[in-house]
Protein backbone atom coordinates (compact mmCIF):
# COMPACT_ATOMS: atom_id res chain seq x y z
CA UNK A 1 0.00 0.00 0.00
CA UNK A 2 2.76 2.46 0.82
CA UNK A 3 4.48 1.84 -2.85
CA UNK A 4 1.43 3.12 -4.44
CA UNK A 5 1.24 6.46 -2.13
CA UNK A 6 4.94 7.16 -2.80
CA UNK A 7 5.27 5.95 -7.10
CA UNK A 8 3.78 9.69 -8.40
CA UNK A 9 5.27 12.06 -5.82
CA UNK A 10 8.56 10.02 -7.25
CA UNK A 11 7.78 9.95 -10.40
CA UNK A 12 6.96 13.61 -10.88
CA UNK A 13 9.79 14.83 -8.23
CA UNK A 14 12.00 13.18 -10.90
CA UNK A 15 10.82 14.75 -13.87
CA UNK A 16 10.19 18.07 -12.99
CA UNK A 17 14.08 18.12 -11.12
CA UNK A 18 14.68 15.70 -14.89
CA UNK A 19 13.15 18.89 -17.00
CA UNK A 20 14.68 21.75 -15.44
CA UNK A 21 18.53 20.57 -14.64
CA UNK A 22 18.65 18.41 -18.17
CA UNK A 23 15.32 19.88 -20.93
CA UNK A 24 15.73 23.07 -20.18
CA UNK A 25 19.45 23.82 -20.74
CA UNK A 26 19.07 21.80 -23.77
CA UNK A 27 15.93 23.68 -25.19
CA UNK A 28 17.33 27.14 -23.93
CA UNK A 29 20.27 26.33 -26.08
CA UNK A 30 18.41 25.46 -29.75
CA UNK A 31 16.49 28.71 -28.88
CA UNK A 32 19.31 30.64 -28.76
CA UNK A 33 20.86 29.02 -31.76
CA UNK A 34 17.87 30.08 -34.09
CA UNK A 35 18.30 33.63 -33.07
CA UNK A 36 18.78 36.23 -35.63
CA UNK A 37 21.57 38.47 -36.51
CA UNK A 38 22.53 40.99 -33.72
CA UNK A 39 19.88 38.58 -31.63
CA UNK A 40 16.79 39.47 -33.75
CA UNK A 41 13.93 37.46 -33.99
CA UNK A 42 14.43 33.72 -35.11
CA UNK A 43 15.92 32.38 -38.23
CA UNK A 44 18.31 29.47 -39.58
CA UNK A 45 21.54 32.03 -40.08
CA UNK A 46 23.56 30.54 -37.66
CA UNK A 47 23.08 27.24 -39.38
CA UNK A 48 24.06 28.63 -42.41
CA UNK A 49 26.88 30.49 -41.40
CA UNK A 50 28.11 26.85 -40.30
CA UNK A 51 28.05 25.06 -43.11
CA UNK A 52 29.83 28.08 -45.29
CA UNK A 53 32.23 28.68 -42.44
CA UNK A 54 35.79 27.90 -43.25
CA UNK A 55 36.95 24.74 -42.39
CA UNK A 56 33.78 22.93 -41.25
CA UNK A 57 33.79 20.37 -44.12
CA UNK A 58 37.26 19.69 -43.91
CA UNK A 59 37.68 19.63 -39.87
CA UNK A 60 34.04 17.47 -39.90
CA UNK A 61 35.45 15.05 -42.44
CA UNK A 62 38.95 14.77 -40.59
CA UNK A 63 36.62 13.49 -37.65
CA UNK A 64 34.41 11.50 -39.34
CA UNK A 65 37.29 9.45 -41.12
CA UNK A 66 39.56 9.37 -37.81
CA UNK A 67 36.09 7.77 -35.70
CA UNK A 68 34.76 5.00 -38.67
CA UNK A 69 39.17 3.91 -38.58
CA UNK A 70 38.77 4.00 -34.45
CA UNK A 71 35.82 1.94 -34.70
CA UNK A 72 37.12 -0.38 -37.00
CA UNK A 73 40.37 -0.74 -35.24
CA UNK A 74 38.75 -1.51 -31.97
CA UNK A 75 36.43 -4.14 -33.23
CA UNK A 76 39.29 -6.25 -34.85
CA UNK A 77 41.50 -5.32 -31.66
CA UNK A 78 39.04 -6.58 -29.43
CA UNK A 79 36.49 -8.83 -30.76
CA UNK A 80 39.08 -11.65 -30.78
CA UNK A 81 40.57 -10.88 -27.42
CA UNK A 82 37.20 -10.71 -25.49
CA UNK A 83 36.29 -14.20 -27.52
CA UNK A 84 39.21 -15.57 -26.35
CA UNK A 85 38.68 -14.24 -23.02
CA UNK A 86 35.34 -15.92 -22.42
CA UNK A 87 36.09 -19.08 -23.75
CA UNK A 88 39.85 -20.29 -22.53
CA UNK A 89 41.91 -17.15 -21.50
CA UNK A 90 39.98 -16.88 -17.74
CA UNK A 91 43.31 -16.65 -16.02
CA UNK A 92 44.16 -13.18 -17.94
CA UNK A 93 40.64 -11.97 -17.58
CA UNK A 94 40.92 -10.13 -14.72
CA UNK A 95 44.27 -8.45 -16.13
CA UNK A 96 42.64 -7.75 -18.95
CA UNK A 97 39.60 -6.08 -17.10
CA UNK A 98 42.53 -4.02 -15.17
CA UNK A 99 43.71 -2.47 -18.45
CA UNK A 100 40.77 -1.61 -20.01
CA UNK A 101 39.19 0.29 -16.89
CA UNK A 102 42.56 2.61 -17.20
CA UNK A 103 41.37 4.43 -19.25
CA UNK A 104 39.01 5.88 -17.21
CA UNK A 105 41.05 6.18 -14.22
CA UNK A 106 44.15 7.65 -15.70
CA UNK A 107 43.85 11.21 -16.72
CA UNK A 108 43.32 12.04 -20.64
CA UNK A 109 45.31 15.28 -20.08
CA UNK A 110 48.19 12.95 -18.75
CA UNK A 111 47.96 10.20 -21.42
CA UNK A 112 48.48 12.94 -24.13
CA UNK A 113 51.61 14.68 -22.56
CA UNK A 114 52.83 10.79 -22.08
CA UNK A 115 51.92 10.23 -25.99
CA UNK A 116 53.68 13.93 -26.75
CA UNK A 117 57.31 11.88 -25.09
CA UNK A 118 56.51 8.26 -26.12
CA UNK A 119 55.61 8.06 -29.67
CA UNK A 120 58.54 8.36 -32.18
CA UNK A 121 58.02 11.48 -34.84
CA UNK A 122 57.16 9.23 -37.55
CA UNK A 123 54.05 8.55 -35.68
CA UNK A 124 53.33 12.03 -34.09
CA UNK A 125 53.56 13.56 -37.60
CA UNK A 126 50.57 12.57 -39.02
CA UNK A 127 47.07 12.82 -37.49
CA UNK A 128 46.38 8.87 -37.56
CA UNK A 129 48.03 8.70 -34.21
CA UNK A 130 45.12 9.84 -32.72
CA UNK A 131 43.03 6.59 -34.16
CA UNK A 132 45.03 4.70 -31.62
CA UNK A 133 44.53 6.93 -28.92
CA UNK A 134 40.60 6.45 -29.52
CA UNK A 135 40.94 2.78 -29.14
CA UNK A 136 42.43 3.36 -25.78
CA UNK A 137 39.78 5.96 -24.92
CA UNK A 138 36.88 3.67 -26.09
CA UNK A 139 38.07 0.63 -24.56
CA UNK A 140 36.23 0.41 -21.11
CA UNK A 141 32.85 1.11 -23.24
CA UNK A 142 33.40 -1.69 -25.66
CA UNK A 143 34.90 -4.11 -22.74
CA UNK A 144 31.67 -4.12 -21.30
CA UNK A 145 29.71 -3.87 -24.31
CA UNK A 146 31.34 -7.40 -26.25
CA UNK A 147 31.69 -8.95 -22.29
CA UNK A 148 28.24 -8.37 -21.51
CA UNK A 149 26.63 -9.50 -25.05
CA UNK A 150 29.57 -12.41 -24.88
CA UNK A 151 27.55 -13.99 -21.77
CA UNK A 152 24.14 -14.21 -23.53
CA UNK A 153 25.09 -16.70 -25.99
CA UNK A 154 26.34 -20.26 -25.50
CA UNK A 155 30.03 -19.49 -26.77
CA UNK A 156 31.54 -22.67 -26.21
CA UNK A 157 28.90 -24.68 -27.65
CA UNK A 158 28.48 -22.20 -31.02
CA UNK A 159 32.51 -22.53 -31.20
CA UNK A 160 33.17 -26.05 -30.91
CA UNK A 161 30.26 -27.13 -33.43
CA UNK A 162 31.41 -24.36 -35.71
CA UNK A 163 35.00 -25.84 -35.78
CA UNK A 164 33.88 -29.80 -35.56
CA UNK A 165 31.59 -28.96 -38.62
CA UNK A 166 35.50 -27.89 -40.43
CA UNK A 167 35.64 -24.30 -39.82
CA UNK A 168 38.71 -22.63 -39.23
CA UNK A 169 39.07 -20.30 -36.36
CA UNK A 170 38.61 -17.12 -38.33
CA UNK A 171 35.76 -18.37 -39.92
CA UNK A 172 33.82 -19.24 -37.25
CA UNK A 173 34.60 -15.77 -35.47
CA UNK A 174 33.23 -14.04 -38.73
CA UNK A 175 30.63 -16.23 -39.87
CA UNK A 176 29.18 -17.36 -36.58
CA UNK A 177 30.03 -15.48 -32.82
CA UNK A 178 29.94 -11.97 -34.42
CA UNK A 179 26.61 -12.53 -35.96
CA UNK A 180 25.77 -13.80 -32.59
CA UNK A 181 27.06 -11.35 -30.57
CA UNK A 182 25.38 -8.55 -33.03
CA UNK A 183 23.91 -6.49 -30.34
CA UNK A 184 27.21 -5.78 -28.74
CA UNK A 185 29.52 -5.38 -31.40
CA UNK A 186 26.76 -2.11 -32.92
CA UNK A 187 27.43 -1.12 -29.48
CA UNK A 188 31.28 -0.83 -29.26
CA UNK A 189 31.29 0.77 -32.63
CA UNK A 190 28.39 2.94 -31.90
CA UNK A 191 30.30 4.08 -28.92
CA UNK A 192 33.45 4.32 -29.98
CA UNK A 193 32.48 6.60 -33.16
CA UNK A 194 30.45 8.39 -30.77
CA UNK A 195 33.53 9.38 -28.48
CA UNK A 196 36.20 9.23 -31.00
CA UNK A 197 33.89 11.84 -32.97
CA UNK A 198 33.85 13.97 -29.48
CA UNK A 199 37.02 13.94 -28.54
CA UNK A 200 38.77 16.90 -27.75
CA UNK A 201 41.44 16.84 -25.20
CA UNK A 202 43.86 14.57 -26.45
CA UNK A 203 43.45 16.37 -29.93
CA UNK A 204 44.09 19.23 -28.56
CA UNK A 205 47.32 18.95 -26.84
CA UNK A 206 48.43 17.24 -29.41
CA UNK A 207 47.74 20.30 -31.73
CA UNK A 208 45.70 18.25 -34.61
CA UNK A 209 42.22 19.69 -36.02
CA UNK A 210 39.34 18.16 -35.72
CA UNK A 211 35.94 18.76 -35.32
CA UNK A 212 35.86 19.48 -31.95
CA UNK A 213 39.21 22.01 -31.58
CA UNK A 214 37.63 24.04 -34.69
CA UNK A 215 33.97 24.37 -32.99
CA UNK A 216 36.43 26.06 -30.21
CA UNK A 217 38.14 28.08 -32.20
CA UNK A 218 34.81 29.00 -34.65
CA UNK A 219 33.53 30.01 -31.58
CA UNK A 220 35.72 32.90 -31.19
CA UNK A 221 34.17 34.45 -34.03
CA UNK A 222 30.92 33.09 -33.95
CA UNK A 223 29.64 32.17 -30.57
CA UNK A 224 25.88 31.62 -31.88
CA UNK A 225 27.25 29.58 -34.73
CA UNK A 226 29.33 27.33 -31.81
CA UNK A 227 25.84 26.65 -30.11
CA UNK A 228 24.51 25.57 -33.10
CA UNK A 229 26.93 23.50 -33.47
CA UNK A 230 26.59 22.05 -29.88
CA UNK A 231 22.90 21.71 -30.15
CA UNK A 232 23.11 20.09 -33.67
CA UNK A 233 25.58 17.21 -32.47
CA UNK A 234 23.88 16.63 -29.11
CA UNK A 235 20.48 16.37 -30.55
CA UNK A 236 22.15 14.33 -33.34
CA UNK A 237 23.57 11.61 -31.12
CA UNK A 238 20.58 11.38 -28.84
CA UNK A 239 18.77 10.21 -31.86
CA UNK A 240 20.85 7.91 -33.34
CA UNK A 241 21.61 6.15 -30.07
CA UNK A 242 17.97 5.98 -29.41
CA UNK A 243 17.33 4.96 -32.99
CA UNK A 244 19.53 1.91 -32.19
CA UNK A 245 18.43 1.36 -28.74
CA UNK A 246 14.93 1.06 -30.53
CA UNK A 247 15.32 -1.26 -33.39
CA UNK A 248 18.22 -3.52 -32.75
CA UNK A 249 16.84 -7.00 -32.28
CA UNK A 250 15.71 -7.99 -35.59
CA UNK A 251 16.84 -11.95 -34.95
CA UNK A 252 19.34 -13.23 -36.92
CA UNK A 253 17.94 -13.92 -39.80
CA UNK A 254 20.61 -12.62 -41.98
CA UNK A 255 23.10 -15.32 -41.17
CA UNK A 256 22.30 -17.12 -44.06
CA UNK A 257 24.91 -18.61 -46.79
CA UNK A 258 25.93 -16.91 -49.28
CA UNK A 259 28.15 -19.21 -51.55
CA UNK B 1 47.79 -16.37 -24.13
CA UNK B 2 49.17 -16.37 -27.58
CA UNK B 3 45.54 -14.71 -28.93
CA UNK B 4 45.86 -12.26 -26.61
CA UNK B 5 49.33 -10.62 -27.73
CA UNK B 6 47.86 -7.99 -29.66
CA UNK B 7 45.79 -6.46 -27.08
CA UNK B 8 48.57 -6.59 -24.48
CA UNK B 9 51.00 -5.10 -27.11
CA UNK B 10 49.00 -2.13 -27.99
CA UNK B 11 47.49 -1.46 -24.34
CA UNK B 12 51.25 -1.53 -23.50
CA UNK B 13 52.50 0.58 -25.93
CA UNK B 14 49.51 3.32 -26.67
CA UNK B 15 48.64 3.14 -22.68
CA UNK B 16 51.51 2.19 -20.71
CA UNK B 17 54.36 3.50 -21.92
CA UNK B 18 53.29 6.56 -22.48
CA UNK B 19 52.44 7.13 -18.39
CA UNK B 20 56.01 5.36 -18.18
CA UNK B 21 57.47 8.10 -20.08
CA UNK B 22 56.09 11.20 -18.77
CA UNK B 23 56.80 9.64 -15.36
CA UNK B 24 60.48 9.62 -16.46
CA UNK B 25 60.91 12.56 -17.74
CA UNK B 26 59.16 14.43 -15.03
CA UNK B 27 62.22 13.51 -12.92
CA UNK B 28 64.39 14.94 -15.52
CA UNK B 29 65.59 18.44 -15.65
CA UNK B 30 66.65 20.45 -18.50
CA UNK B 31 69.83 19.16 -19.01
CA UNK B 32 68.47 15.62 -18.68
CA UNK B 33 70.10 15.23 -15.28
CA UNK B 34 67.66 13.21 -12.47
CA UNK B 35 65.83 15.49 -10.48
CA UNK B 36 62.96 16.19 -8.17
CA UNK B 37 62.80 19.89 -8.84
CA UNK B 38 59.74 19.80 -11.17
CA UNK B 39 57.73 19.01 -8.33
CA UNK B 40 58.82 21.41 -6.13
CA UNK B 41 56.30 24.03 -7.29
CA UNK B 42 53.56 21.72 -6.83
CA UNK B 43 54.17 20.68 -3.24
CA UNK B 44 55.05 24.37 -2.01
CA UNK B 45 52.30 26.72 -1.63
CA UNK B 46 51.79 28.71 -4.76
CA UNK B 47 49.55 28.25 -8.07
CA UNK B 48 50.27 24.95 -8.69
CA UNK B 49 49.67 23.80 -5.25
CA UNK B 50 46.44 25.86 -5.70
CA UNK B 51 45.23 24.39 -8.52
CA UNK B 52 45.50 21.51 -7.01
CA UNK B 53 43.08 22.23 -4.52
CA UNK B 54 40.59 23.97 -6.82
CA UNK B 55 40.93 20.52 -9.04
CA UNK B 56 39.90 18.64 -5.85
CA UNK B 57 37.08 20.49 -4.47
CA UNK B 58 35.68 20.80 -7.95
CA UNK B 59 35.87 16.98 -8.04
CA UNK B 60 34.55 16.28 -4.88
CA UNK B 61 31.76 18.49 -5.11
CA UNK B 62 30.40 17.97 -8.37
CA UNK B 63 30.68 14.19 -7.12
CA UNK B 64 28.24 14.28 -4.42
CA UNK B 65 26.28 16.56 -6.42
CA UNK B 66 26.13 13.96 -9.44
CA UNK B 67 26.46 10.60 -6.97
CA UNK B 68 23.18 12.04 -5.06
CA UNK B 69 20.80 13.50 -7.94
CA UNK B 70 22.40 10.12 -9.91
CA UNK B 71 21.46 7.74 -7.36
CA UNK B 72 17.77 9.40 -7.05
CA UNK B 73 17.42 9.45 -10.68
CA UNK B 74 18.82 6.19 -11.06
CA UNK B 75 15.85 4.09 -8.71
CA UNK B 76 13.13 5.72 -10.04
CA UNK B 77 14.40 4.90 -13.61
CA UNK B 78 14.78 1.63 -12.55
CA UNK B 79 11.44 1.07 -10.84
CA UNK B 80 8.99 2.93 -13.34
CA UNK B 81 11.03 3.11 -16.47
CA UNK B 82 10.50 -0.10 -18.50
CA UNK B 83 11.06 -1.49 -21.91
CA UNK B 84 11.54 1.12 -24.91
CA UNK B 85 11.01 4.16 -22.88
CA UNK B 86 13.62 2.75 -20.78
CA UNK B 87 16.15 2.35 -23.94
CA UNK B 88 15.79 6.09 -24.61
CA UNK B 89 16.62 7.30 -21.17
CA UNK B 90 19.74 4.76 -21.47
CA UNK B 91 20.85 6.38 -24.33
CA UNK B 92 20.32 9.99 -23.24
CA UNK B 93 22.35 9.04 -20.54
CA UNK B 94 24.82 7.79 -22.35
CA UNK B 95 25.18 10.70 -24.78
CA UNK B 96 25.04 13.21 -21.79
CA UNK B 97 27.84 11.47 -19.68
CA UNK B 98 29.80 11.46 -22.57
CA UNK B 99 29.54 13.16 -25.25
CA UNK B 100 29.89 16.40 -23.21
CA UNK B 101 32.81 18.20 -23.93
CA UNK B 102 32.66 21.06 -25.89
CA UNK B 103 28.70 21.07 -26.66
CA UNK B 104 28.29 21.36 -22.94
CA UNK B 105 30.23 23.91 -22.38
CA UNK B 106 28.67 26.09 -25.42
CA UNK B 107 25.08 24.86 -24.20
CA UNK B 108 25.45 26.01 -21.10
CA UNK B 109 26.88 29.37 -22.18
CA UNK B 110 23.58 29.77 -23.84
CA UNK B 111 21.65 28.48 -21.66
CA UNK B 112 22.91 30.55 -18.47
CA UNK B 113 25.31 33.02 -19.49
CA UNK B 114 24.32 36.68 -18.93
CA UNK B 115 21.87 36.64 -22.19
CA UNK B 116 21.07 33.23 -21.67
CA UNK B 117 17.36 31.79 -21.74
CA UNK B 118 17.50 30.26 -18.37
CA UNK B 119 18.85 33.20 -16.86
CA UNK B 120 16.03 35.67 -18.70
CA UNK B 121 13.66 33.14 -17.36
CA UNK B 122 14.39 32.88 -13.86
CA UNK B 123 15.19 36.72 -13.46
CA UNK B 124 11.25 36.74 -15.06
CA UNK B 125 10.28 34.69 -12.12
CA UNK B 126 12.41 36.97 -9.89
CA UNK B 127 15.23 35.00 -9.55
CA UNK B 128 18.04 37.00 -10.69
CA UNK B 129 21.38 34.54 -11.05
CA UNK B 130 23.28 37.72 -11.93
CA UNK B 131 22.62 39.39 -8.60
CA UNK B 132 25.43 37.98 -6.99
CA UNK B 133 29.06 36.86 -7.92
CA UNK B 134 27.59 33.77 -10.15
CA UNK B 135 29.11 34.05 -13.86
CA UNK B 136 29.27 30.64 -15.70
CA UNK B 137 32.42 30.99 -15.90
CA UNK B 138 33.07 30.96 -12.26
CA UNK B 139 33.80 28.03 -10.15
CA UNK B 140 30.15 27.31 -9.47
CA UNK B 141 29.22 28.03 -13.14
CA UNK B 142 31.68 25.18 -13.70
CA UNK B 143 30.47 23.12 -11.04
CA UNK B 144 26.52 23.90 -12.49
CA UNK B 145 27.88 22.19 -16.02
CA UNK B 146 29.53 19.38 -14.44
CA UNK B 147 26.79 18.58 -12.56
CA UNK B 148 25.37 17.82 -15.82
CA UNK B 149 27.27 15.05 -16.92
CA UNK B 150 28.62 13.38 -13.39
CA UNK B 151 24.70 12.87 -12.71
CA UNK B 152 23.68 10.96 -15.75
CA UNK B 153 26.82 9.20 -15.53
CA UNK B 154 26.01 7.94 -12.05
CA UNK B 155 22.43 6.58 -13.51
CA UNK B 156 24.86 4.63 -15.95
CA UNK B 157 26.92 3.34 -13.12
CA UNK B 158 24.76 2.48 -10.38
CA UNK B 159 21.62 1.66 -12.39
CA UNK B 160 22.67 -2.25 -12.31
CA UNK B 161 23.07 -2.03 -8.63
CA UNK B 162 19.52 -1.42 -8.02
CA UNK B 163 18.35 -3.30 -10.57
CA UNK B 164 20.29 -5.77 -8.48
CA UNK B 165 18.29 -5.73 -5.48
CA UNK B 166 16.28 -9.15 -5.74
CA UNK B 167 12.63 -8.62 -4.73
CA UNK B 168 12.75 -11.87 -2.80
CA UNK B 169 15.10 -9.76 0.09
CA UNK B 170 12.27 -7.16 0.03
CA UNK B 171 9.36 -9.75 0.75
CA UNK B 172 11.59 -11.92 3.36
CA UNK B 173 12.03 -8.68 5.22
CA UNK B 174 8.19 -8.34 4.98
CA UNK B 175 7.43 -11.06 5.34
CA UNK B 176 10.06 -11.28 8.85
CA UNK B 177 8.05 -8.22 9.93
CA UNK B 178 9.91 -5.51 8.80
CA UNK B 179 8.56 -2.29 7.41
CA UNK B 180 9.74 -0.64 4.08
CA UNK B 181 11.56 1.50 5.78
CA UNK B 182 12.95 -1.01 7.74
CA UNK B 183 13.68 -3.25 4.85
CA UNK B 184 16.20 -0.23 3.51
CA UNK B 185 17.86 0.72 6.51
CA UNK B 186 18.67 -2.52 6.98
CA UNK B 187 18.78 -4.51 3.89
CA UNK B 188 18.49 -2.11 0.56
CA UNK B 189 21.18 0.82 1.31
CA UNK B 190 23.51 -1.58 3.22
CA UNK B 191 23.93 -3.53 0.41
CA UNK B 192 23.96 -0.17 -2.22
CA UNK B 193 26.53 1.54 0.08
CA UNK B 194 29.77 -0.30 -1.75
CA UNK B 195 28.25 0.22 -5.12
CA UNK B 196 27.25 3.81 -4.55
CA UNK B 197 31.26 4.30 -2.90
CA UNK B 198 32.99 2.93 -6.18
CA UNK B 199 30.46 5.02 -8.44
CA UNK B 200 31.54 8.03 -6.76
CA UNK B 201 35.10 7.28 -7.28
CA UNK B 202 34.50 6.94 -10.97
CA UNK B 203 32.48 10.36 -10.41
CA UNK B 204 35.69 11.75 -8.40
CA UNK B 205 38.35 10.59 -11.19
CA UNK B 206 35.89 11.37 -14.32
CA UNK B 207 35.66 15.29 -12.61
CA UNK B 208 39.31 15.69 -11.50
CA UNK B 209 40.58 14.92 -15.54
CA UNK B 210 37.53 16.42 -17.25
CA UNK B 211 39.62 18.90 -19.67
CA UNK B 212 36.87 20.06 -22.43
CA UNK B 213 34.51 21.16 -20.92
CA UNK B 214 36.25 23.70 -18.62
CA UNK B 215 39.01 24.38 -21.60
CA UNK B 216 36.19 25.83 -23.75
CA UNK B 217 34.06 27.61 -21.15
CA UNK B 218 36.70 29.22 -18.74
CA UNK B 219 39.56 29.75 -20.84
CA UNK B 220 41.68 29.58 -17.94
CA UNK B 221 39.30 31.99 -15.48
CA UNK B 222 39.31 29.31 -12.94
CA UNK B 223 42.73 27.36 -12.24
CA UNK B 224 42.36 23.48 -12.70
CA UNK B 225 45.31 21.54 -12.83
CA UNK B 226 44.47 19.95 -16.39
CA UNK B 227 43.75 23.78 -17.83
CA UNK B 228 47.26 24.85 -16.57
CA UNK B 229 49.01 21.82 -18.12
CA UNK B 230 47.66 22.94 -21.46
CA UNK B 231 48.81 25.84 -20.78
CA UNK B 232 52.10 24.67 -20.45
CA UNK B 233 52.14 22.22 -23.66
CA UNK B 234 50.60 24.95 -25.76
CA UNK B 235 54.55 26.32 -25.27
CA UNK B 236 53.81 29.23 -22.53
CA UNK B 237 56.54 27.87 -21.06
CA UNK B 238 58.96 29.29 -18.51
CA UNK B 239 62.60 27.74 -20.09
CA UNK B 240 63.43 26.65 -16.81
CA UNK B 241 60.44 24.91 -16.42
CA UNK B 242 59.78 22.71 -19.74
CA UNK B 243 59.30 19.47 -17.42
CA UNK B 244 56.70 21.07 -15.00
CA UNK B 245 53.88 20.10 -16.93
CA UNK B 246 55.44 16.45 -16.82
CA UNK B 247 55.54 16.78 -13.34
CA UNK B 248 51.72 17.89 -12.92
CA UNK B 249 50.46 15.29 -15.25
CA UNK B 250 52.11 12.54 -12.81
CA UNK B 251 50.46 14.30 -10.09
CA UNK B 252 46.94 13.88 -11.75
CA UNK B 253 48.35 9.98 -12.08
CA UNK B 254 48.83 10.08 -8.29
CA UNK B 255 45.68 11.52 -7.27
CA UNK B 256 43.73 9.17 -9.94
CA UNK B 257 45.37 6.09 -8.51
CA UNK B 258 43.84 6.28 -5.13
CA UNK B 259 40.79 6.77 -6.89
CA UNK B 260 40.92 3.81 -8.54
CA UNK B 261 42.21 2.07 -5.53
CA UNK B 262 38.59 2.94 -4.21
CA UNK B 263 36.50 2.22 -6.91
CA UNK B 264 38.28 -1.36 -7.12
CA UNK B 265 38.00 -1.91 -3.03
CA UNK B 266 34.17 -1.01 -3.51
CA UNK B 267 33.97 -3.06 -6.51
CA UNK B 268 35.05 -6.34 -4.39
CA UNK B 269 32.68 -5.37 -1.40
CA UNK B 270 30.08 -4.85 -3.74
CA UNK B 271 30.21 -8.09 -5.44
CA UNK B 272 30.14 -10.25 -2.84
CA UNK B 273 26.74 -9.84 -2.84
CA UNK B 274 26.39 -11.13 -6.21
CA UNK B 275 27.87 -13.99 -6.44
CA UNK B 276 26.82 -15.53 -3.12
Amino acid sequence: MKKFTLKWPLIITASLLAIFTFIVPLYGAALYSFKGNGGKGHSWVNYQWLIHADGFYPSLFTSLKLAVLAAALNLLLMVPTMVYLNLKGQRFKSLVDFLCILPLIIPVVSLAIGAQVAMPKFLQNTQYELVFFFVIIALPYTYRALDTSLQTVALKTLVEASRSLGASWTRTIIRVIVPAIRSGITGALFLTFALSIGEYTITSLLHWETFPTWTVVAAQQNILGAIAISVFSFVGAIALLSAIALFPKRGSQRVEVEE
Amino acid sequence: MLPLLPFFIFTGYFLIWPVIAVTLRSFHGNKNEWTLANYRPILHKGPYFHAFVVSLKLSIVTSIIGSLLGAFFAYVIVKYARGKFGAVIDSISAVFANSGGVPLAFMFIAAFGVEGIVTKLLKDLGWDLYAGHFTIFSFTGVVLVYSFFQVPLMVLVFKPAIAGLRREWFDASINLGASPLTYWRRVGIPILVPSFVGAFFLLFAGGFSAYATARALTVGTVPLVPIIIGTLVDGNVISDQTNLGDALAVGMIVVATFAMAGYIWAGRRAARWRNS
